[in-house]
């Protein structure tokens, strides 16, 4: 591998996504690439969310595994990150903007608003 | 100096936090059952643990990257899922047990209803977890349980056979299943993985930097070598109480006897507190063990080290862990026998965290200067063939000698 290449399976996909704060949001668990056949393709965006593991499955167990974690609704059970939106790749993916803005962490956000009703929280 | 006495209270720490009911439980029916014939099993698990946990810890402080992490990005989503369906699974046989564990110690020590000592236990588990820090979890609990080192003078006391506790030292091998199922349940209670999901995520909470390093070796090689020893002692101690009047010690209250034997009420006392610390330790350290797998797998905000409201979906997921360890126990379901699964099937499951971290450990793009070098990995790989051999025997095993009852 040259220092201008990267291999994404092994540096990117599955790796931690942190927000500029510093805070974790989930992970990329999947690429989506632009261009079409004959063409070169590039890099467009990361998906994050339980939505996309069921295409990563074997075969048999895609049915199942949608049912469970979800069918990629975008929006819903996963969120797309436009590539350009991803500033340090180092051990983990340091996003440029906040979660929220970006539409990632949704499921602490909802538990936060019960976990406040605790003492010293 | 400063460093120093913080090297000294991390390996205290562990030395306490090394045995748990695993250790308890197989150690104890070990010694009463063979003697001294199954020391050598107890440092085959203890350098395998010292091993995995260094690796772990190296990792974390390197890469910034916990044990879970590592499994995810190294082993790709499927892999990792059906870690972490195994890993939540026996995460919870063995937080119930622990928390079983301890209601027993508690009933023990006041002769309360048990049930009622289930709940006692599980909420101040909760509140301790909820409002100390992690720093200070790890030393109440460590400390504390370091009243189990009364098995080690217990076990000078009690004047065992030295030449043959020496002999027992070196492995040997006999043609019984029973003992083959002492074997891997001795390694395994070494072995048993949520010690390193706590320990390599401890590392994060901590915040250890590179100069942390030889923290992290000393803590790894001295807390859980000394530790080992601890574990050794029990099995001395039941091998000479237990093992001449042929007592089974299938009831945990059992193995607080020996410390008994050798010091009266005092010796039986410190032996009970130091159970219950141990035990109660082992269950903060599996419940978080849990939410860390699971936050670490989905990529959630996690640690103690952040407020709750921060890490929201962590520190809910402990509190569930916490509930479901309740209620599995309050089903009257025997902590001892929860305990020799837990071991066994964690057994089983060990290669599919270990495998990752050894590739992770040993690969320069993560980790730099701080990779493994020739010792580092030879024994790594001797030692993934060990935790292979010990897997692919544990459910034959287990199903051969019906949890160790034949």
């Amino acid at each position: 591998m040259t220092p201008d290449h990267m291999d994404l399976v092994y540096r990117v996909l599955d790796d931690q996504l942190v927000d500029v704060d510093g805070r974790r949001c989930g992970r990329v668990d999947d690429l989506e690439f632009d261009g079409g056949p004959g063409e070169q393709p590039r890099l467009s965006a990361i998906l994050s969310g339980s939505g996309m593991w069921h295409r990563r499955m074997p075969r048999v167990l895609r049915t199942a595994g949608a049912r469970i974690f979800g069918t990629g609704v975008l929006g819903e059970d996963v969120i797309r990150v436009p590539w350009e939106q991803v500033g340090d790749i180092t051990s983990t993916l340091r996003l440029k903007a906040k979660a929220t803005e970006l539409g990632l962490a949704q499921g602490d956000e909802e538990a936060a608003r019960f976990v406040r009703k605790f003492p010293k929280s | 100096m400063k460093k120093f006495f913080q090297i000294a209270l991390g390996v205290i720490a562990a030395i306490g936090g090394f045995v748990d009911i695993g250790e308890l439980v197989f150690n104890t029916q070990a010694g009463a059952d063979f003697r001294y014939t199954l020391l050598w099993a107890v440092p085959v698990g203890v350098i395998g643990i010292v091993v995995f946990a260094e690796m772990t810890g190296r990792i974390a402080t390197v890469s910034g990257r916990p044990i879970f992490d590592v499994v995810r990005m190294r082993m790709g989503l499927n892999v990792a899922l059906v870690t972490l369906v195994a890993s939540l699974l026996i995460n919870l046989i063995t937080l119930a047990a622990e928390v079983g564990g301890a209601a027993i110690v508690l009933q023990l020590l006041f002769d309360v209803n048990v049930s009622t000592l289930i709940l006692l236990a599980v909420v101040a588990l909760v509140l301790i977890v909820y409002f100390v820090p992690f720093g200070g979890i790890e030393r109440i609990f460590g400390y504390l349980g370091c009243g189990l080192l009364v098995y080690v003078a217990a076990a000078i006391h009690l004047k065992p056979d030295w030449h043959q506790l020496a002999s027992g030292l070196l492995p040997s091998w006999h043609s019984s299943a029973l003992y083959a199922y002492f074997v891997v349940g001795v390694i395994g209670a070494a072995l048993i993985p949520y010690e390193v999901y706590f320990y390599s995520s401890g590392a994060i909470e901590d915040r250890w930097k590179i100069g942390d390093l030889n923290l992290n070796r000393a803590n790894a090689i001295l807390g859980f070598t000394l530790g080992g020893i601890l574990s050794i002692a029990l099995m001395v101690v039941a091998g000479e109480v237990f093992f001449a009047p042929q007592v089974h010690p299938g009831y945990l209250g059992t193995t607080a006897l020996g410390a008994e034997r050798a010091y009266g009420e005092a010796g039986l006392l410190l032996a009970l507190l130091g159970m219950l610390f141990a035990v109660g330790g082992a269950a903060v350290e599996c419940a978080f063990s849990g939410a860390y797998t699971l936050a670490q797998f989905a990529g959630w905000e996690w640690g103690k080290y952040r407020r709750p409201r921060d890490a929201p979906r962590f520190t809910l997921a402990w509190l569930i862990f916490f509930a479901l360890a309740f209620v599995v126990v309050e089903t009257g379901v025997d902590p001892v026998l929860l305990t020799e699964y837990a071991v066994i099937l964690s057994v089983v499951a060990l290669p599919l965290t270990y495998l990752p971290a050894l590739l992770v450990a040993r690969d320069k793009t993560f980790m730099g200067d701080h990779a493994n070098g020739i010792l580092a990995n030879a024994v790594g790989w001797l030692y993934f063939v060990i935790i292979l051999v010990v897997s692919v025997a544990a459910i034959p095993l287990l199903l051969v000698t019906d949890g160790g009852a034949v």
